[in-house]
């Protein structure tokens, strides 16, 4: 995995959220307490002088884990966040992608029309997934939240799309350049808080963050963030390998994504 | 580590993704899973291991064997880290080529040695944009040399024939290099391949970790911070980027258009005050009184030496959609109305060719004198790029990109 400059990470990163400031009058961002959208706050809080200026959105299926919630009120308390919590109830019958695919995306479509959103800073990063790495920093999503990945707007010359449909809205990216490696050295270089589901337990640790029911622990001996760091380094195994969504049917992330999951 | 960001450039079918893939696999970058799926893809489509399914991620790239959007993957060399900038080659998908280059620092260009393929108006097209976007450092790879025998006549033929025209474009001859390669077969790509003694060059990679060397930095000079607006709420602090030179608190600082004079009061970077702030950082400026009027897009300097606003400036223009009345700039942020659009020379970015007549087509360039309803703090690409360039826009949709090269 290759360790790149965080300053020069921080600072794109920053810009775009400056950016999607100055473009959209209401942006909010997406909150899953995972490592990238708490790293994401962090960068927010240096580009706005020490505050989050936009209100962050946690869906809230009620299943994620304990520490998930503790983690939740502990850091929207120490860093003043604007919090909203959107309940999304998980329908028994859907399971895996379906689950991810249908349960959030709509709770946070009822979120998006109530308040009026017209961007919403999402934390994904391009070496997470193959259909990830195809965004843009800014993409544009229509009213029914979809991506239209065949013709996405022009980006070049820090000049992003800010194209809005009738009642769409415009993905931001900030984080579309960081590898797994970088928020982790980030994470111990700012001391950021993070959840502490990625510690090693009883010889596991989670990864990457989804909830209950998608996320399955790695074995792992990792308790610091200094072991996390030694471990994906020499790792071969994929970030997201813990993700039951990922692994079901062939293009299952460009189905969800083009319906607009997150 | 230091991340180089590579463009690939190259008529379509070419091998770019598959150049890409390759390299990855050579070099031991790409995971297993990424690997594995590529594999059941190709044999699920009966066909026989394609690299390039490892960049290629939608359904649609890889049923239809070309890319459609840009994408990167990252290669670890030597003390350096390369981004490879996957494009596609596809005529139609020229707004995704060009976003994609845009992010090059240099460029690998593909040229297929297949005897029906070789030199095409697109590969010509992709390097006249490369030169515009401000590449300056070139590799050509000849490729698909296992299908031709790795014959040397055949990669002396197209070196010879793409030479004359990467001068005339503007390439420096000590900034081009050329290799024969076998993307697909991995040949000279790391290693040097057992089948091209006749070739005595640097392999692939050696040539592009040279030419990352090559590339001049950013260059000093006079400084410029562009700024992208207001802090929400206080007119008087602004947020921006220092493009070039150095911010520091001493002396008085301009804004231009308007040639506003304005004191600063404090910088801020990364949420805390500093004296200095140099090159390619974010900050925040506080100055000493609230700003009347709106700042998106304006440019500050140190007093005295403020870049003049114009509304009329000269540029050269790749055009990718019919312009019609509503046609605009995008100038660092804002959008200004062309007035007047009058040509002074139509270039063919396949010949590199200017002349006095001609027509405007799509996929082709223009110098022209253009008449903005707005002053622009603008300077010459070759001074400050970021001041000298924009994009072009045509009844709301991308038409195009221009750099200036004079007023
Ligand atoms: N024999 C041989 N085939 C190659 C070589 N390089 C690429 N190919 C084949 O050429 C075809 C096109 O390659 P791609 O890598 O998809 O071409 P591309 O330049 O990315 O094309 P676009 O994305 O459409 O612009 C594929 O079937 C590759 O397997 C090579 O060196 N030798
Ligand atoms: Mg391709």
């Amino acid at each position: 995995m290759i360790k790149q400059d965080l300053t020069v990470l921080e600072e794109r990163s920053i810009f775009v959220l400056r950016e999607a400031k100055q473009k959209f009058g209401k942006v909010a961002a997406l909150w899953s307490m995972g490592k990238d959208s708490t790293t994401m706050l962090a960068l927010a809080r240096k580009a706005f002088l020490g505050k989050v200026p936009f209100p962050v959105i946690h869906i809230d299926n009620s299943i994620d884990f304990p520490e998930t919630y503790e983690f939740r009120q502990d850091l929207a308390k120490k860093w003043n966040l604007d919090l909203i919590v959107a309940p999304s109830e998980i329908k028994p019958d859907l399971v895996g992608s379906a689950c991810c695919g249908k349960n959030k995306p709509e709770t946070l479509k009822k979120v998006m029309d109530e308040y009026g959103f017209d961007a919403l800073i999402v934390s994904i990063r391009r070496d997470e997934h193959g259909i990830r790495a195809k965004e843009r920093y800014m993409s544009p999503r229509d009213k029914k939240f979809r991506w239209n990945y065949k013709d996405q707007p022009a980006e070049l010359w820090d000049d992003y799309s800010s194209k809005l449909d009738v009642g769409g809205h415009v993905r931001v990216h900030p984080l579309l350049d960081w590898n797994e490696i970088d928020i982790w050295n980030y994470v111990k270089r700012e001391r950021i808080p993070v959840n502490p589901l990625y510690f090693s337990r009883n010889g596991y640790r989670y990864r990457s963050l989804g909830c209950t029911h998608c996320t399955i622990h790695i074995k792992s001996n990792a308790r610091t963030v200094e072991n996390i760091i030694s471990e994906l380094e020499t790792t071969k195994i994929e970030e997201r390998s813990g993700r039951s969504m990922d692994k079901e049917r062939e293009y299952v992330m460009q189905r969800l994504r083009s319906l607009g999951y997150m | 580590m230091i991340v180089k960001t590579i463009s690939l450039l190259g008529h379509k079918d070419h091998g770019k993704s598959t150049l890409i893939g390759s390299l990855l696999m050579h070099t031991g970058s790409a995971t297993q899973v990424r690997i594995k799926e590529a594999e059941a893809y190709s044999k699920k489509l009966h066909k026989d291991f394609e690299p390039a399914f490892i960049l290629d991620s939608f359904a649609e790239e890889r049923e239809q064997e070309m890319t459609y959007d840009t994408t990167r993957a990252e290669i670890k060399y030597k003390d350096l880290a390369f981004a490879f900038i996957d494009v596609p080659g596809h005529e139609e998908l020229i707004k995704n080529m060009i976003s994609g280059a845009s992010y090059g620092e240099i460029a690998v260009l593909l040229v297929s040695a297949k005897a029906d393929e070789g030199i095409r108006d697109q590969t010509k097209r992709h390097l006249f944009i490369a030169r515009m976007l401000g590449i300056e450092s070139l590799v050509v790879a000849v490729n698909k040399m296992d299908l031709v025998g790795y014959d040397k006549k055949r990669f002396d033929m197209i070196k010879d024939g793409l030479s004359g025209f990467i001068e005339k474009i503007g390439f420096e001859k000590t900034m081009v290099s050329f290799v024969p390669v076998s993307a697909y077969k991995g040949e000279n790509l790391v290693k040097r391949s057992r089948f091209m003694n006749w070739y005595k060059g640097k392999t692939l990679i050696d040539l592009i970790y040279s030419g990352t060397k090559k590339q001049s930095g950013n260059k000093t000079g006079a400084l410029r911070i562009i700024v992208q607006g207001f802090l929400e709420g206080q007119r008087d602090f602004a947020v921006g980027r220092v493009v070039k030179g150095n911010l520091s608190l001493t002396g008085g600082f301009c804004i231009s258009p308007g040639n506003l004079p304005v004191k600063i009061k404090s910088i801020i970077v990364k949420g805390k005050k500093v004296k200095k702030a140099i090159i390619g950082e974010n900050v925040a400026l506080q100055f000493d009184k609230k700003m009347g009027s709106d700042l998106r897009g304006s440019v500050i300097s140190n007093k005295g030496d403020c870049p003049e606003a114009r509304a009329k400036v000269r540029a050269t223009i790749f055009i990718t959609k019919k312009l019609d009345k509503n046609s605009s700039i995008r100038f660092n942020g804002s959008d200004i109305q062309i007035k007047k659009m009058s040509v002074a020379e139509y270039i063919d970015p396949t010949t590199g060719t200017r002349s006095t007549n001609g027509k405007m087509e799509l996929l082709s360039a223009i110098s022209a004198d253009l008449i903005l309803s707005k002053q622009i703090p603008a300077e010459k690409f070759d001074e400050t790029r970021e001041l000298g360039r924009f994009v072009l826009y045509s009844d709301g949709a991308f038409a195009g990109i221009g750099t200036i090269t004079g007023y």
